[in-house]
């Protein structure tokens, strides 16, 4: 075998030589170059693709390494997951740490017991689509990045696959829903959250009143504005990309999906981390402000506190009698009297 | 323990596509899903080169590594294969392998692409081998019988290799070292080396 193998490399000795009489051309001068060297380092590169033909016909098909793979790998393992759970952690401390320090903020001189209109029933419909589209949306979505780290040791590979398999299904067909109803949240509420720089600008420097003096605001103070811009715009990236993940029918290439799915993942994280502090100052943050929107009505006195221009242009026009805490005798300016009880 | 591979010679593959049919008849693969596919690079000049690409098992499998279920598990042969009761067909190992290995058998709406498929080196999958789900699953396993994959057993020139990775390199060197001129002057494998004696 040895032998065998010894008078084999002295075949090889002689090839050399051979090869320069044998290929006796103009261009063979010396060093007779492996014509598979420049194909083969062409092949191995690592930043172009390197396509060829194939019988085989699925998009890609005749690409025959696909570099962007694992860059995108790399990018979702080693740093989208890390950095989203860190900057949703952050988030979530963020509204912890505010409540410890500011407490629930109570009506300023109470309740008055007075209700007025504040959102329509489409309005309060609307936003509340949105809202429980978004919060399944955002779990289900949460499920696909987080579930293998979290979920899996918890339930087991099995019955995860199963409650992932719901989850990518319910996220798959209500996004193109939660489209249509971003849609129309955004129709119903623009026209409000048009920016006023002098006004918000005056309430952002009062930190909307938390630096003490009382900040003004009409419908929409400016850091609802802030959030109501916040959930369009990067509602708008989430559904845009969203759409193009949803319908991979079109010819998109992997490459443009691992960038959509990137662009998806981002967008949806800071989506979700500003929806903590909207959905924070909803409910627990102020007395009076979460049965506004499951309602429609706000306190007067909580109005007075906190959108003081709008209540001043809609208290004579949108009072509602019947919403009234007290059967006290209306009089011609009965939204603006105190009801007696209320100190 | 034995290391599995697949390796195509591509001085030898003449892109006949043998492996490619004997693959889809062997498992009753429905249309659309292809395990294994001959890619052509430099179709029709000099320095035509084809490569026949399936899954390549890779030890630090990037499909695995993306996948959000964990369907894919290693098997002590270096087998890399998955659970099709788990897996979600969100088509993420699809966008990570560079070889396009995992393939889907529905293009559809609302991203519903069915269960991933893939080439399974000939070895089924996770339920009991030689039971009927596992040949409707993941097709025939042949590695449980103590037989290669298919495609290499079929390929007309033994240009596709397929088995321990040790053996695989050894038959490789023996056929680089044999060929001797063919790589150097284009032409020479198919004519006798005159040597100088």
């Amino acid at each position: 075998m040895k032998t065998l193998n010894l008078l084999l490399l002295a075949c090889l000795m002689v090839i050399p030589f051979q090869v320069n009489i044998a290929a006796d051309t103009p261009e063979n001068t010396g060093v007779v170059q492996n014509p598979g060297t420049d194909l083969w380092r062409q092949v191995r590169q690592r930043d172009m693709e390197i396509v060829g033909t194939s019988q085989v016909k699925f998009p890609g098909a005749n690409v025959m390494i696909n570099v962007a793979g694992q860059e995108w790998r790399e990018y979702r393992v080693l740093t989208l997951i890390p950095k989203a759970g860190l900057v949703i952690f952050l988030g979530l401390l963020g509204v912890f740490v505010f409540r410890i320090l500011r407490g629930n903020i109570k009506i300023s001189n109470g309740r008055s017991g007075i209700k007025i209109l504040r959102f329509s029933q489409i309005q309060r419909y609307t936003h509340w689509t949105t809202a429980i589209l978004f919060i399944v949306l955002a779990l289900t979505g949460l499920i696909l990045l987080f579930g293998r780290q979290f979920l899996i040791p918890v339930f087991g590979a099995d019955a995860f696959g199963g409650i992932a398999s719901l989850g990518k299904t319910l996220h798959d067909y209500l996004g193109p829903v939660f489209v249509v109803s971003l849609t129309v949240l955004f129709v119903l509420f623009v026209r409000d959250n048009i920016p006023s720089p002098k006004a918000d600008l005056k309430w952002i420097m009062r930190g909307g009143g938390l630096f003490g003096k009382h900040a003004s605001a009409d419908r929409f103070n400016a850091g609802e504005k802030g959030w109501f811009w916040i959930a369009i715009l990067v509602g708008l990236v989430l559904v845009i990309s969203g759409l193009v993940l949803d319908f991979p029918i079109f010819g998109q290439s992997r490459e443009t999906m691992e960038f959509y799915l990137v662009v998806h993942g981002i967008a949806a994280i800071i989506m979700i981390v500003a929806s903590f502090g909207h959905i924070y100052m909803g409910t627990a943050a102020l007395e009076g402000t979460f049965e506004v929107m499951r309602t429609g009505y706000c306190d007067t006195n909580w109005a007075k506190d906190h959108h003081d221009l709008w209540y001043e242009k809609v208290k004579d026009t949108q009072v509602d009698s019947s919403q009234q805490v007290q059967s006290g005798s209306e009089t011609d300016d009965g939204a603006q009297r105190q009801s007696p009880d209320t100190a | 323990m034995a290391r599995m591979k697949f390796y195509c010679d591509a001085e030898r593959c003449i892109e006949c596509n043998a492996c490619v049919t004997a693959c889809k008849n062997e498992h009753e693969i429905p249309w659309g899903v292809n395990r294994r596919r001959v890619v052509t690079i430099r179709d029709g000049e000099a320095g035509e080169r084809s490569l026949s690409i399936a899954c390549m098992h890779c030890s630090d499998a990037p499909c695995a590594a993306v996948c959000p279920v964990n369907c894919f598990y290693t098997t002590n042969d270096g087998i890399v294969l998955h659970d099709k009761d788990i897996c979600i067909g969100c088509g993420y190992c699809f966008y990570a392998c560079p070889f396009g290995a995992p393939q889907f058998p529905e293009a559809a709406a609302f991203s519903s692409r069915g269960k991933m498929d893939k080439c399974t080196f000939c070895a089924g999958g996770p339920e009991a081998d030689h039971s009927s789900d596992e040949y409707k699953k993941y097709g025939r396993n042949r590695i449980a019988e103590g037989k290669l994959p298919l495609c290499a057993e079929m390929c007309s020139t033994r240009a596709l290799l397929a088995g321990d990775a040790d053996m695989l390199s050894d038959i490789y060197r023996k056929r680089v070292i044999n060929r001797g001129a063919s790589v150097l002057n284009w032409g020479v494998s198919y004519d006798k080396i005159k040597l100088d004696s």
